[in-house]
């Protein structure tokens, strides 16, 4: 071989092995360069951007640990997150970008009931997997729902769960609602009154506020004629602390007061006044079982954020998760298959070990938490104790027939 | 009578007051602005907000007492309507139907801070208490009220009592009464039109910011309090007549009972919308509001 035939046939070997290289890089990058989209549709203004901020915070920090974990299916899991300023129809909008121009492979994201039920429409009639994070509301895993599945417990069940509790404390109760004109407050009265009479007790008072109520103070007077011994709050927004307050304020003691749900900030927002009433959730940072994740999670999501997470960050970082299970048994990407991964289910939450199983309809099955406050310091932490946990089938009581 | 009967009495008279002693302070802000300047400020409710959140950073944030955030964010009030004046207001006071002109400038603004609002504070917190300035409770008889709303309540009758004093007894007073019935008539006998308007425009916001941060006080709040007590202050406003504090006074006691009256033998629901109901009834029998100038 003479020494140009050799110049050349180290050429030819060159771009050969250049080619491989470069096909090589192309596969890799195929695998691990196109990630498993998500469409994640949110409040990130609007009324409801404090829970949909505090949501993607929580997602954010689990999306992160995926992937450096080595993603899911060999590719990273992305979720695109979309503002839908707390209304129905922006929702529904972001939806629709995110199904036709990014071709998810899912939705998920809300974590208010107007704004999932927009996106709820939408996702069965295009049969989009839709994973709801925190809304509550029953109508979202309505009989005949197949696309849909929500890790959060249904209100109509809190309610359930909180007449449970009551008569455990005391039977034959005499209870008080006050409560603001929202959908979450009706399902969980709903609940409430449908096994009130099951459990002897006997519902005193019963008072809706409107929202935009910024004064209770007649109706705290109202309720404390009734002698209740025990009261429901559940007021909107800042209105919960304006009720919690003026209860305390008349002499109505924490103990009597019972909060259906509480977040963190809620907590802090009833304040030192308030220790020794009882408050229902469903992640708690002082929770005794929680696993070496959650612990992991509550001490990184407070370094970030300088206060523990409550539910909804619990939910949202659950979310991702629950996702990466999905796509693992479903073996890709394809709406169907994820659609049936996620319908067969049988998991368990990260953080707490709380079991996730979805029924026909998509909803979980149910548990509540029914903390006490024991402690709060300022605006940074708090300590609480269990005094029930409660696990129900969503059967127990027929939702869609008393909630419409 | 008994105690709790006497509770459910007293527990309305201090609603009644308080809610009413708010938004009639609220009202006469709005209503000096629009009385004199012919300016219906659609943003009364977020500026309303506003000194309330100003109020909550102050205390929470930076750690001032309740007191000393307080006149921060008077200060602040005033300085921002002072700007407001110079590059906003000032250049409609000449303009044709200026009263739809600064309506649409202020929807305007409404949007911005209301934008601003939702990317910002509706991120931090869903709700907003500010730390009381006097601690403790006082009895009424078998009902207790607290000492922070008392001081609410003295403050918003003191303060519209020194309103009406102003308006009807000092030079400036008469000067803007003189603005509100004819301001041609005015310029000739020597008034300066053009700095009543300012005066009044500084004096109507202050009132409102001062109205948000005994709100703060008095109870907590989030974001939605923005609209409630825009369309409040505007139905006191036309009820009690364009202009007149005692109209605002008058209506906006009458609306605070209205609700804590109807919100026992109703509802509060319906109490929420009956002086809506008690609005259109008098404007039925006097179009130009009860206290017409």
């Amino acid at each position: 071989m003479n020494k140009h035939t050799k110049s050349w046939a180290s050429r030819i070997v060159l771009v050969l092995m250049g080619a491989f290289v470069l096909c090589a890089a192309t596969a890799a990058l195929a695998q691990r360069g196109a990630p498993i989209k998500i469409g994640f549709v949110t409040e990130l203004s609007g009324p409801w951007a404090f829970i949909g901020t505090n949501c993607v915070a929580g997602l954010n920090m689990a999306t992160d640990e995926i992937n450096k974990a080595g993603g899911v299916l060999n590719r990273s899991l992305q979720f695109i997150i979309k503002d839908n300023q707390t209304n129905p129809s922006s929702a529904l909008a972001a939806a629709r970008t995110l199904d036709v121009n990014d071709k998810v492979a899912a939705l998920s994201g809300p974590t208010n009931s107007d704004t999932s039920l927009s996106m709820y429409g939408y996702a069965e009639q295009q049969k989009i997997p839709f994973l709801v994070p925190v809304a509550a509301f029953p109508q979202l895993t309505k009989p005949g729902t197949h696309y849909t599945f929500r890790i959060e417990p249904d209100a109509a069940g809190w309610g359930y769960a909180i007449a449970k509790f009551t008569e455990q404390q005391k039977p034959g109760a005499k209870v008080a609602l006050m409560y603001s004109d929202t959908a979450l407050a009706h399902a969980i009265v709903a609940g409430f009154q449908y096994q009130a009479p099951k459990s002897k007790l006997s519902i005193v008072s019963n008072i809706l506020f409107p929202q935009g109520s910024s004064d209770a103070t007649v109706q705290a007077a109202q309720v404390k004629a009734t002698k209740p011994d025990y009261v429901i709050v559940i007021g909107a927004g800042a209105f919960d602390n304006v009720l919690t307050n003026q209860l305390l304020d008349l002499g109505i003691k924490p103990a009597q007061i019972i909060h259906p749900f509480g977040m963190t900030t809620q907590v802090f927002g009833w304040g030192t006044r308030s220790i020794g009433s009882i408050y229902g959730t469903f992640f708690d940072h002082g929770e005794n079982s929680l696993t070496p994740e959650g612990k992991s999670f509550i001490s990184r999501f407070d370094s970030a954020n300088g206060r523990p997470p409550s539910y909804i960050e619990n939910f949202c970082y659950n979310t991702a998760y629950v996702f990466k299970e999905a796509l693992q048994v479903a073996g890709s990407d394809d709406r169907e298959k994820l659609r049936n991964a996620l319908s067969k289910l049988n998991t368990k939450e990260i953080t707490s070990g709380v079991p996730i199983k979805f029924d026909k309809n998509g909803a979980r099955k149910e548990y509540m938490y029914f903390m006490e406050i024991v402690s709060v310091n300022g605006k940074r932490t708090y300590q609480s104790k269990q005094r029930l946990y409660i696990e129900w089938n969503p059967e127990v009581l027929p939702v869609y027939d008393i909630i419409k | 009578m008994s105690d709790s009967t006497l509770l459910i009495i007293l527990s309305t008279l201090s609603t009644g007051l308080l809610m009413g002693a708010i938004f009639s302070l609220v009202a006469a802000g709005v209503t000096i602005v629009y009385g004199c300047v012919w300016l219906p400020n659609a943003s009364n409710g977020q500026f309303f907000l506003l000194a309330a959140l100003a109020a909550w950073t102050f205390t929470l944030s930076f750690g001032w007492s309740s007191l000393a955030a307080s006149l921060a964010v008077i200060v602040l009030g005033v300085l921002l309507a002072v700007v407001l004046e110079l590059v906003l207001i000032r250049h409609l006071y000449n303009a044709p139907n200026r009263n739809v002109a600064y309506f649409v400038v202020t929807l305007g603004m409404t949007q911005i801070l209301s934008g601003i609002f939702s990317l910002t504070y509706a991120k931090w917190s869903d709700q907003f208490s500010v730390p009381p300035v006097i601690e403790g409770i006082t009895m009424l008889g078998p009902f207790p009220i607290s000492n922070n709303r008392l001081l609410a309540l003295a403050i918003s009758l003191g303060v519209l009592g020194l309103l009406f004093a102003l308006l009807r007894y000092h030079p400036y007073g008469r000067a803007l009464r003189a603005v509100f019935q004819n301001r041609e008539a005015a310029a000739l006998r020597g008034v300066n039109v053009r700095a009543i308007y300012r005066l009044s425009f500084v004096l109507g916001s202050t009132i409102i910011f001062l109205g948000g941060i005994l709100f703060a006080f008095a109870y907590s709040f989030d974001l939605s309090v923005a609209w409630t007590m825009s369309i409040t202050a505007f139905a006191i406003m036309i009820v009690g007549g364009p202009g007149s504090v005692l109209g605002a006074l008058v209506v906006g006691m009458t609306f605070g009972f209205t609700q804590a009256i109807v919100s026992i033998f109703a509802s509060p629901t319906i109490a929420m919308f009956s002086y809506l109901g008690a609005m259109l009834i008098m404007l039925l029998f006097q179009p130009n509001g009860l206290f017409k100038r």
